[in-house]
């Protein structure tokens, strides 16, 4: 795509890696990936299950070393045996698959305080960052500080070990499968609010989903992981646009989009390239006004995340690959989640 | 570095390696058998070079199931640090209250290092590798069903007595299956504390206080892990019909063959021979 090297925070070439590396049982995971992402992007890994994806993200904030290859961390090269890892852990703040099984201190409050505290960081520094911290995850601090945290709901449980990452002030930050196996409403309340960390804090975020809808919502570029090697690079507007001629990327599309398409194979014309919520909509209103076609076809997409269709309210048109977002996002509509 | 987190590759117990030999295809029950008495005359063997010849035997083994040396040898790397501190303590001690025959190398205060006392050391690290590697070649050649069949064949004797062999069996079974799957959750465990600022053994040895507290992260949520997965094991049983003490019939019924039998005569010859050869030393 021939971005300059300038605003890239973090960048994999040739990268490689063999589990089990030296047993009779090795094997390899990742074959030569190569991958770029600038500072304050959101970019969206995906890929089958066993394509590699967690093997590579392990590697972003040193969990995995290189065995051949090299990851560059705001100019650190993750190869060298010197480099002060410590460092590393805290500009890329990795939170894994189901975060909330690590939580193991009694008080919400101890557990996300753990990594700074850990750090060596002032207490009264350390009470500053988690607060905001829960702030941003939308959890009260005064309130949930001292609940215990095995009384809690999923999405409460994972919203504190989002903030147990956060609190460690990344400057990327890197999330598994961030919304797998919450319920509809707190999957929406977290993207949005990792949407908000990207476009608001100017935080810099890479997520891994099988959810293209999410992918549709949140990325600005995303790379298709197929059997250790890139398979796929671009916007998700290409990305979708390209599922025809690439099936063997093994990619579903958006409802949105797959909407706009039966759409158009029932002779509407619409536009199939468009894939938010409110590109979507926009587009089938206009197959309904525009043509004489049956109300019913009109009707808006009722997947089970776009419910109440005001939550994914998005800009219309957000193709800024560097993250500077014009959209101001002003639909704060007070907090659901909070009680 | 590189290999800082992989945690299962050093645990070779539980782990089962398909090679097809005709160590794998024995039948387990003798197979169980056969490496219960190898075991035992092991441990009854205090010569040097019976020991030295029943470390050839137990190599010889890995050859004949074709697995690779470097398997034994990883499942050896993390009892290590047993070894030394067994070979230390009696090396220093054992001199005093059971070996003061022989001769004294070696006394100050209640410190006697003599003949015996080396002798000790000597045969039970090289005890200790033979069993670990007998126990290595078991069970990277049976599987974990060959293995519960095994033992409960081996024990349906003592039914009998009203003993619950097939739970007994079963509970053995469960809990070989799940060494490998804690060790992958203890692997994810630590690179989740480490992604959040947790450093695991990086605290001087003798701050044993300090080193204690940073493993309060792994050990939490994996006993809270553990747990739930045994309720969740639990009625995943029942659900597939699983009642505890009622009789169960095999999909796999294991017959001893010549070969077999064969086999196991000679794995009794070996036990017996290490146990009763006049080794000169």
């Amino acid at each position: 795509m021939g971005e300059s090297n300038r605003g890239d925070i973090l960048t994999v070439s040739n990268l490689h890696h063999t589990y089990l590396q030296g047993t009779p049982l090795a094997q390899p995971a990742l074959f030569g990936v190569n991958l770029v992402i600038p500072a304050g992007s959101c970019v969206a890994i995906i890929g089958h299950t066993g394509s590699g994806k967690s093997t590579l993200i392990q590697h972003f904030n040193g969990l995995l070393r290189p065995q051949m290859g090299e990851v560059v961390v705001n100019g650190a090269r993750l190869s060298n045996p010197q480099v002060d890892i410590r460092a590393i852990r805290q500009q890329v703040g990795l939170v894994f698959q189901n975060p909330e099984d690590q939580i193991f201190e009694r008080l919400v409050g101890d557990d996300i305080a753990y990594g700074p505290l850990k750090q060596g960081i002032p207490l009264s520094e350390v009470v500053q960052r988690a607060k905001w911290a829960m702030g941003v995850v939308g959890l009260d601090f005064d309130e949930m500080k001292n609940r215990s945290t095995f009384a809690m709901s999923g999405g409460e449980k994972r919203k504190v070990a989002l903030a147990g990452v956060l609190v460690l002030r990344p400057q990327i930050l890197v999330l598994d499968e961030p919304t797998a196996g919450l319920d509809p409403r707190s999957r929406r309340d977290l993207l949005r609010r990792i949407r908000d960390l990207n476009r608001s804090e100017g935080l810099t975020v890479v997520f891994v989903s099988h959810n293209m809808e999410e992918v549709a919502y949140l990325a600005d570029t995303v790379y298709v992981l197929a059997a250790g090697h890139i398979a796929f690079h671009g916007t998700p507007r290409e990305l979708f646009g390209a599922l025809d001629e690439r099936p063997d990327l093994q990619v579903g599309a958006p409802p949105g989009v797959e909407i706009l398409r039966a759409l158009h194979s029932r002779g509407y014309h619409v536009d199939t390239t468009r894939f938010t919520v409110p590109e979507v909509a926009e587009e089938v209103a206009a197959a309904a006004s525009g043509q004489r076609g049956p109300a019913a076809a009109a009707e808006p997409p009722s997947g089970d995340l776009s419910a109440p269709p005001t939550a994914w309210e998005g800009p219309a048109h957000r193709r800024e690959p560097d993250g500077r977002h014009p959209h101001a996002h002003a639909e704060d509509r007070g907090d659901a989640h909070g009680r | 570095m590189a290999g800082d987190f992989e945690l299962t590759r050093n645990i070779t117990i539980g782990q089962y390696l398909p090679t097809g030999s005709v160590i794998h295809r024995m039948d387990p029950r003798l197979k169980l058998l056969a490496a219960a008495l190898w075991i035992l005359s092991i441990s009854l063997c205090h010569t040097y070079l019976g020991n030295v010849a029943g470390l050839c035997v137990c190599l010889a083994l890995f050859a004949l199931a074709r697995i690779p040396l470097s398997y034994g040898l990883s499942g050896l790397k993390p009892a290590i640090p047993f070894i030394l501190i067994l070979a230390i303590l009696q090396l220093l001690f054992y001199g005093n209250g059971y070996g003061p025959s022989g001769q004294v190398y070696f006394h100050w205060g209640i410190l006697r290092i003599t003949s015996a006392s080396v002798r000790v050391v000597v045969v039970s690290t090289l005890r200790f590798v033979e069993i670990i590697f007998a126990v290595s070649v078991l069970t990277l050649s049976t599987s974990i069903t060959e293995l519960t069949h095994g033992v409960e064949g081996l024990l349906r004797p003592l039914g009998r007595m009203k003993v619950p062999v097939h739970a007994f069996a079963l509970i053995v079974t469960i809990a070989v299956r799940f060494v490998p799957t804690f060790a992958m959750e203890m692997e994810k465990m630590m690179k989740a504390q480490a992604s959040r600022g947790a450093e695991f053994g990086t605290g001087s040895w003798w701050n044993i206080a300090r080193r204690t507290r940073d493993v309060f992260p792994l050990i939490i949520p994996l006993f809270n892990t553990a747990l739930v997965r045994a309720e969740e094991l639990a009625l995943a049983m029942e659900a597939r019909g699983y009642v505890p003490g009622q009789a169960r019939t095999a999909y796999r019924r294991y017959r001893a063959g010549g070969r077999d039998i064969v086999m196991f005569l000679a794995g009794m010859a070996l036990s017996a021979a290490l146990v009763f050869a006049p080794f000169p030393f």
